[in-house]
């Protein structure tokens, strides 16, 4: 194929005029005649045996149109990616506060709003589990029937015992990881409407819109195919919008009424009954020897995963694969535990356990650098795995490794090569200057054990433009914009000759979701495979209408020519077909010219015996270096510059990359410095944005991105994936900062001000509690 | 503002987007209500509803307001600014061609939010300095980007802006609607590789 036009240049979203006109009609924008607002009724109890449930009161309110309880659902009253756990509307007992016990739908919101507060529940609250480990305890009360511990897995190789004798320097220590919130800004919102022969469709931005399908056909006990979903656009999601979120409702108030129904959740809502990033508690005990090799890890994490299973059990499979980053580590001893409480929901968000596990090792890894008098950067680089390794879980790095090359790139940013100089002049003389660095790897794509696979379909349309489906939705990170790129170079055109179809079960095949770094690399190689058969289409059609063999028809930018055609001759243009002329001629014969392309994941050469989902062929890999100053009179921590270097394979749109990486460590800013929902005794206390903070503009650092490109030859144009990797090892990269500024370690995140102030009094050896 | 007991309905008459408007009301309705449900002006976006976001600013009386804390009836008589006034004559306002052009938008949810308290800015400091930004947008949530391309969105169009002179505080000229499909750098490099084939 040519050079690439498209894939490489700075491209402008697609989207983006639609988006600053306001013309854009997200799912909470949608409206309909006749539309009815439904709304759900939360669990007053974050633990409690539902004894009766009266909605009398409710119905006979004027306008209110249907009240719903388990016993409206037709199907399996149940939902969860890996197992149905999570009634659609409880029956037997409520296991969090946000669980949905009854819907309704009125017409108007205030309707609604009232027919909520006439339902008359009777609860006999149960004790509530709100610490893991104890959950795990065979003594505490349980909150599924079957016990606390949701999953457990544990990974050994080589010995972790005789490497822990030998080594010189071993380091032990446990961490503490809070629960974030995704804070997409579009909370779960979305309509169903419902045609005269009962098929329905349901608005709802999400990240997989099959699996949203099946799921809603499963609990209505209806064939899928009567089922619509329309996944994009959506209003942020970052893995909060993996699981099942209103779907169902939607679904079930629209076929009780026959009427569209729409639902909004309120921000405390959505806070409440939504998901989070799993807390974690890790112990992790490291090993180096004196030449600073490191020689062995053992890692225990006890995850939160609340009151059901949704993707806990991956979550924490995903943060034991990346437990050992990105470098050799020959002996391991890795456990984890995703474990049932009454704090909430946890499930799958960018970066999927890798954070949690990350900021520790990335710690741990400072630590040992520091006690063996190594450099930081040379300690990593040392250890970092390379093509042809054996990575922790044994198996073969035979895909694209950028761990080396991004290390390097940091070596020689400014922040670093100049941070003596940069340390040595804060803003104040009670302000300290820190400079930290961490890198990972991230895998791409669902991993060994678990089906992976992208379909797209190509369609020449009558006016020449060809329509591009892919059902990965777009939920912000731009997948659709690098989907038109490549589309445009592989069938040869231009990217406004592309139209993107996207996350709709109905005008798309089936290519999976949008998380786990997937989407462009999956979307991408299913395009080029339809694009190749729709250049076979293009050129049979063309060598049939101008007379010439087939395998003289070539390819040039937006048209066909005859090749033997000598350039300049008189019947040129008469030997060169526009791909608007093909359209009318495809037209005229009474063709469509339309194309399906598919693609299969690779995977790791071995797995991990008894489980599923890990480990991971292709890697993102990438280092963030950050420069923050710690005000050591308040223990407030500022984050002044951060260079981020990914290795996406080939940044097929590298403003997106840029965008993509400038987001992801703004996100993992958060994380490290800030972000938390408090849940005490089963009750969210941080319930919207004036007690869950995230960065603001005045929070943000100045931030530069370097983009590695380590080509992955399975990948389209070379590309992998880098939605998830770029908020990861920030957060470490500020914790190591900061000891670097002040001498302290954080092994607690948040780093609040009051946690840094704390342990600042504490090094200096006054009382902490004053 | 008109008094209106809880529940009763009346109309106010106001301007949106230089439009005359009359819509009915009741003392619960939030600007933002009218404008979403009223009016069908969906731009204007609720991320919080407890004015911590940003997401639902206009413009009122040209000063940014997040519209899920005003009372519908204190809007009688006064001047509406959303995001779907920006672009005049099917032209696209210096920002909401600089937001393309930056790549300031990702989910977009924030975008008109961050579009209006942009505008209000620029009229009032025609020349600010990226701290000046940084402070105009601080109430504005926005969780995909970062904020850096945003904000050198609204340096470059407050470039454009004084470059263009007084009366160019409506819509930009240099960009026809529809997409500029590639940003500035590229469009150059890819010019030079077409002309080099
Ligand atoms: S919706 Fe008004 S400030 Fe958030
Ligand atoms: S672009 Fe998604 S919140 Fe700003």
């Amino acid at each position: 194929m040519d050079e690439p036009r498209w894939v490489g240049a700075r491209v402008c979203r697609i989207d983006a005029v639609d988006k600053v006109t306001g013309r854009l009609k997200f799912m909470s924008d949608l409206s309909f005649p006749g539309m009815l607002w439904g709304a759900v009724l939360r669990s007053a109890h974050p633990h409690a045996l539902i004894k009766k449930i009266d909605t009398s009161k409710a119905e006979a309110i004027d306008g209110v149109v249907a009240v719903l309880t388990h016993k409206d659902v037709p199907g399996l009253n149940g939902f969860g990616i890996v197992i149905p756990d999570q009634p659609v509307l409880c029956f037997d007992k409520v296991r969090y506060m946000g669980d949905a016990v009854a819907l309704v739908a009125a017409t108007s919101k205030e309707k609604a709003s009232e027919a909520l507060r006439a339902i008359e529940v009777e609860y006999e609250p149960l004790p509530v589990v709100d610490d893991p480990e104890e959950a795990m305890l065979e003594s505490s009360p349980r909150v599924h029937a079957d016990g606390n511990i949701h999953h457990r897995i544990k990974v050994e190789r080589g010995d972790v015992e005789a490497a822990f004798r030998e080594a010189a320097v071993v380091v032990e220590n446990t961490y503490y990881t809070p629960r974030q919130m995704h804070a997409f800004m579009e909370t779960e919102s979305g309509v169903a409407t419902i045609d005269e022969d009962g098929n329905i469709t349901v608005w709802c931005g999400s990240q997989h819109p099959f699996r949203d399908q099946l799921q809603i056909a499963r609990a209505l006990g209806m064939n899928p195919r009567k089922i619509q979903v329309v996944s994009t656009p959506t209003g942020g999601a970052f893995g909060g919008k993996d699981e099942i979120t209103i779907q169902i409702y939607l679904a079930l108030l629209a076929l009780r009424t026959g009427r569209p129904v729409k639902i909004v959740l309120s921000r405390e809502e959505s806070v409440v009954a939504g998901m989070k990033r799993h807390p974690m508690k890790i112990r992790m005990k490291t090993a180096a020897a004196a030449d600073g090799t490191l020689l062995a890890n053992e890692v225990r994490v006890v995850a939160d995963t609340g009151a059901y299973a949704s993707l806990g059990g991956p979550v924490v499979n995903l943060a034991i694969e990346h437990s050992c980053g990105p470098y050799r580590m020959p002996n391991v001893r890795l456990e984890g535990f995703c474990v049932y409480t009454n704090n909430g929901l946890a499930g799958a968000f960018r970066g999927f356990g890798a954070n949690q596990v990350i900021f520790a090792l990335e710690t741990q890894i400072d630590m040992i650098a520091e006690r063996l008098g190594m450099d930081r950067l040379e300690f990593r680089r040392k250890n970092a795995l390379r093509q042809g390794d054996v990575a922790a879980l044994g198996h073969t790095m035979t895909a694209s490794v950028g761990a080396v090359a991004t290390l390097d790139a940091a070596s020689r940013c400014e922040i670093w090569v100049r941070r003596e100089e940069l340390k040595a002049r804060p803003s104040a003389p009670h302000k300290k200057r820190g400079v930290g660095i961490a890198t990972e790897l991230h895998g791409c794509g669902l991993g060994v054990g678990l089906p992976d696979y992208g379909a797209a379909t190509i369609e020449l349309l009558p006016d020449g433009r060809f329509a591009v489906g892919v059902s990965c939705p777009e939920i912000g990170q731009g997948n659709t914009t690098a989907f038109a790129q490549m589309a445009a170079d592989s069938l040869g055109c231009s990217v406004e000759d592309i139209v993107m179809v996207s996350g709709d079960s109905r005008y798309t095949l089936d290519s999976g979701t949008s998380t786990a770094s997937r989407s462009v690399y999956t979307g991408g190689n299913a395009i080029r495979c339809a694009a190749a058969r729709m250049r076979e289409a293009i050129a049979d059609l063309a060598a049939e209408a101008l007379g010439a063999a087939r395998e003289e028809i070539a390819f040039g930018c937006g048209n066909v020519t005859v090749r033997s055609c000598p350039a300049g001759e008189a019947t040129r243009s008469a030997r060169r077909l526009s791909f608007r002329e093909i359209a009318c001629i495809a037209e005229s014969k009474g063709r469509k010219l339309k194309a399906e392309g598919d693609f299969i994941w690779p995977v790791a050469d071995r797995g991990v015996e008894g489980y599923f989902g890990l480990p991971h062929l292709i890697y993102s890999y990438i280092t963030q270096v950050a420069l923050v100053e710690v005000n050591t009179l308040t223990g407030e921590v500022e984050v002044l510059r951060v260079v981020s270097i990914p290795d996406p394979g080939k940044a097929i749109n590298p403003v997106g990359i840029e965008a993509q990486s400038e987001g992801g460590v703004v996100m993992g800013m958060g994380y490290a410095l800030m972000e938390d929902t408090v849940i005490e005794q089963g009750i969210t206390k941080t319930p919207n944005f004036s007690t869950y903070i995230i960065p603001t503009s005045m929070d943000a650092p100045e931030i530069e991105t370097m983009i590695v490109e380590e080509l992955e030859p399975s990948g389209p144009f070379g590309a992998k994936g880098i939605g998830e990797a770029v908020c990861v090892p920030i957060t470490p990269a500020i914790t190591n900062a900061i000891h670097d500024a002040t001498g302290i370690w954080i092994t607690h995140i948040p780093a609040t001000a009051e946690r840094v102030y704390m342990a600042l009094r504490k090094q200096a050896g006054e009382p902490a509690g004053a | 503002m008109r008094e209106v007991g809880p529940g009763a309905r009346t109309t106010i008459s106001f301007k949106v987007n230089g439009g005359a408007v009359e819509v009915e009301v009741s003392a619960e309705d939030r600007l933002i209500d009218v404008l979403r449900e009223g009016l069908r002006l969906t731009g204007t976006k609720e991320g919080c509803g407890i004015g911590e976001c940003g997401a639902c600013t206009v413009l009122l009386d040209g000063k940014p307001v997040n519209s899920c804390l005003v009372p519908a009836l204190q809007v009688e008589g006064r001047e509406v600014e959303t995001v779907e006034g920006l672009a005049k004559d099917g032209r696209l306002h210096p920002l909401q061609e600089a937001f393309i052009e930056h790549t300031a938008v990702q989910c977009g949810f924030c975008t008109p939010g961050m579009l209006m308290a942009a505008a209000a800015l620029l009229r009032e400091n025609p020349d600010p300095t990226r701290e000046d930004i940084a402070r105009a947008i601080s109430g504005n949530l926005c969780r995909c980007t970062g904020y850096h391309q945003i904000m050198s969105a609204i340096e470059s169009a407050a470039r454009r802006m004084r470059a263009q002179g007084p009366g160019a505080s409506g819509a930009g000229t240099s960009e026809p609607p529809g997409a500029p499909v590639v940003s500035e750098a590229s469009r150059r490099e890819i010019h030079s590789r077409d002309s080099a084939d």
